[in-house]
């Protein structure tokens, strides 16, 4: 033993009580994610599931759905092995039960707040981080009670080297932080609504450097800490190498934090920032091949074991899983790759890939190993966890394999050309091409959540089979020591392992390079980017409508960006310009084309063709899978908040005068009348505060400022 | 000007140094990682996760 420690013993015991919580916390969180995303594929099998209302329609239940998965189900998993496995490696009692509580507690309730707000369509509209500024302060809040709760355990641990899972750990705390308060930053319009500082090209940068890095940071860097604690665990066995592990950690947090402008090929983002994220992306195949290969050969020799322990089935598959998912995500971000997958259901496939496969299997796995260990017992049924394996498996399979097959499918039609023409103009034909394999995504939905329901019941039996009373165990070990730094060649590696706000420091710093070097000069694009000719701020009216637009979680299915490729120009018309979005608190980009593009919808239609489309989306396009949306029809536009919205969008820099601001309500209600009095005159009586009316208005501002001629 | 700066980003030569110095500085990670003299403390912690609870 090379640690330097004093040779008085210390006794100390765990909290396993807060493990527990959280493990039964992820297994209900876990089939509520799982029950929504269910629900919402069968919406997209068959539209009529939509049911008319406005709280169970797909475009507020995909947000419920993301978000109960990521930080429900997963996040709840990912407390329960770090504090289990942080309080071993660290040869101590988390730092306060009291925070661990507050943490626990905290988290539930932010769950439930956002299960509460998303389908009331409270939501700021940017991707995995739609909930509005006070459950966005509540979790900053809890966060840092984690960071002081772990941090805390760190300083007054008992084993003076920090293993490596413990550095992930740290990791996954300080990067989400920062992506976290940097991406939430906004300024209230109310309680429950708010606009975010950046506007168009910023937004976006922040947003996806954010959203990837949710991926890197809240969904791999904390499983990669489990990884490399519990696969030795139910081995017994070391990791494969731990000096790969070191490469492994710095080269991944390092590489992954530049990746985020992948999701934005082809957009209005400067070339060299997408160059640099497509590269950077390419590059993180071989840390993530390290990390797979590292967790893999952990079992050589061993793989005999695999055939009957189900926990290293899981683990093996989950990691297998990780490992494809990494290969296909370097694949996707090459831009000649991208232009074909950006948009379609394959994105959706390679998503479920890593959380249904990666994810889920590792917090099975994690569920399987812990629960019979902490309730002092053995799991109920080794066979139904077998069984569970092989259905998720299957599950996943056809899941992924229905997925790349509708997104190759319908991306092929869409660039699709006869000449100088495109061979499928119009749009839902490439969606009743894929609409059976919809089906199929459902099928395999099902498999894998039939599986989860087996693991409830598993976990369910083994538990109230479980001894009532069970003592907390008491452990000793020595106090450690202070800590000299020596010059000698042993003690200056261990120094950096030993010195835990060193190595805090040098992961942020890590983080940082990356983070500051693409989103600076995208922040100061307002100084250089000008609006076109004739290019104004949205009119009250259309402001409103736009606000109703995210609510409903339209930038779920529809992109507002018309790429440089021939056929999107097309499909859509002009390319999209950066100028175009500098009022866009937040951008409405998008990242998926369920439905068309709506960049260059104004102007396209008559503002009779969205009343009727709005109403049902069949009366103008039969074999549309839209939901249709009555509710915008009978409810009342909202302008108690009109003016201040347009007083907080002024302090963002949109240039609204005062003379605007102050009549915003007034300019509002004749705008939306002169709508109205036009769908009357076509025979259509429409109340005149109708919420359709200023989303029509909306849609048909969605146009080139040279192309903006009278209404329709 | 600034504008294109900020959208083409046209020095090479400093996307070549980048390059260089974070090539050089990951061939000084390898070096120290592998070290060989390391053995007995990377022994010692690839072990923690197996000691005793």
């Amino acid at each position: 033993m090379v640690t330097e420690q004093s040779t008085k013993l210390e006794t100390f015991s765990f909290d396993d009580n807060i493990v527990k919580k959280f493990l039964l916390a992820t297994v209900v969180w876990g089939a509520v994610a799982l029950l929504v995303g269910i629900i919402i594929a069968s919406q997209l099998a068959n539209w009529k599931l939509n049911l008319g209302l406005p709280w169970t329609t797909f475009g507020r239940l995909r947000p419920l759905h993301t978000n109960a998965a990521i930080f429900a189900f997963i996040g709840n998993a990912v407390f329960a092995g770090v504090y289990h496995s942080s309080q071993r490696l660290l040869k101590a009692r988390m730092f306060s039960d009291i925070l661990s509580k507050l943490h626990f507690w905290g988290w539930q309730l932010i769950i439930v707040a956002a299960a509460i707000t998303l389908p009331l369509g409270i939501t700021v509209g940017k991707e995995y981080a739609e909930l509005e500024w006070p459950i966005d302060l509540l979790i900053a809040v809890v966060w840092v009670i984690f960071a002081i709760n772990f941090f805390g355990t760190i300083f007054k641990r008992r084993e003076r080297h920090m293993y490596v899972a413990i550095w992930f750990y740290i990791a996954t705390i300080v990067t989400v932080a920062i992506l976290h308060i940097v991406n939430s930053l906004a300024i209230p319009v109310s309680f429950f609504h708010s606009y975010t500082v950046f506007a168009g090209v910023q937004d976006a940068m922040v947003q996806w450097w954010y959203g990837h890095n949710a991926v890197a940071f809240f969904l791999t860097t904390p499983f990669l800490g489990l990884m490399y604690y519990y696969v030795p665990k139910a081995i017994n066995r070391p990791i494969y190498s731990y000096r790969l592990s070191i490469i492994h950690f710095w080269a991944l947090v390092f590489i992954y934090i530049w990746a985020g402008p992948h999701h934005l090929l082809f957009s209005v983002l400067p070339d060299w920032a997408q160059t640099l994220g497509m590269v950077f992306s390419v590059m993180l195949l071989a840390p993530s091949w390290g990390g797979m290969v590292n967790g893999l050969l952990t079992l050589r020799g061993a793989w005999d074991r695999v055939k009957s322990d189900p926990v290293l089935k899981f683990l093996v598959a989950a990691i297998t899983f990780y490992g494809m998912s990494t290969f296909e995500g370097p694949l996707l971000s090459i831009k000649s790759v991208n232009a074909l997958a950006h948009f379609s259901d394959w994105i959706i496939g390679h998503v479920h890939s890593g959380a249904l496969g990666w994810n889920g299997f590792m917090v099975f796995a994690i569920l399987y190993y812990l629960v019979p260990k902490l309730w002092n017992t053995k799991l109920y049924s080794t066979k139904l966890a077998t069984i569970h394996f092989w259905v998720g498996t299957l599950g996943i399979v056809i899941y992924m394999m229905s997925m790349w097959a509708s997104g190759i499918t319908q991306g092929l039609m869409w660039r699709a050309m006869d000449g100088s023409h495109l061979m499928y103009p119009d749009f839902v034909e490439t969606v009743v091409r894929i609409a059976p394999l919809y089906t199929i995504r459902l099928i395999g939905g099902l498999l894998y959540f039939s599986g989860y329901l087996l693991l409830i019941f598993n976990i369910f039996k083994t538990i109230v089979s479980a001894p009532k009373v069970s003592e907390e165990t008491v452990y000793s070990a020595p106090a450690l020591a202070p800590f000299h730094h020596d010059a000698n060649q042993e003690n200056g590696h261990r120094f950096l392992e030993g010195t835990a706000d060193l190595f805090i420091i040098l992961s942020i710093v890590a983080i940082l390079i990356g983070s500051v070097i693409e989103i600076l000069p995208t922040l100061v694009s307002h100084t250089y980017v000008k609006p076109l000719p004739g290019q104004t701020p949205y009119t009250a009216l259309e402001l409103t409508g736009r606000d109703i637009y995210i609510r409903e979680g339209c930038y779920t299915c529809h992109s507002q960006m018309v790429r440089p490729l021939s056929y999107d120009v097309l499909r859509y018309g002009e390319r999209s310009r950066m100028e175009e979005y500098i009022y866009d608190h937040p951008f409405q980009w998008g990242s998926k084309r369920t439905g068309p593009d709506l960049a260059r919808v104004g102007g396209k239609y008559p503002d009779l063709w969205h009343y009727r489309h709005m109403k049902d989306p069949r009366d103008v396009t039969p074999k549309s899978i839209m939901p249709s949306y009555p509710w915008l029809l009978t409810q009342r536009i909202d302008y108690s908040i009109l003016s201040r919205k347009l007083v907080v969008m002024k302090q963002l820099g949109v240039p609204y005068s005062d003379s605007t601001i102050s009549k915003a309500v007034d300019s509002a209600q004749a705008q939306a009348a002169q709508i109205a009095q036009g769908l009357e005159a076509q025979g259509l009586p429409v109340k005149k505060d109708s919420e359709i009316l200023a989303l029509i208005a909306y849609l048909q501002k969605l146009r080139l400022p040279s192309n903006q001629g009278a209404a329709q | 000007m600034k504008s294109d700066y900020l959208k083409l980003f046209p020095f090479t030569s400093l996307t070549c140094l980048g390059l260089a110095i974070f090539f050089l500085f990951f061939l000084g990670v390898l070096v120290w990682v592998f070290w060989p003299q390391r053995k007995k403390v990377y022994d010692y912690i690839q072990n923690l996760p197996l000691q005793a609870e």
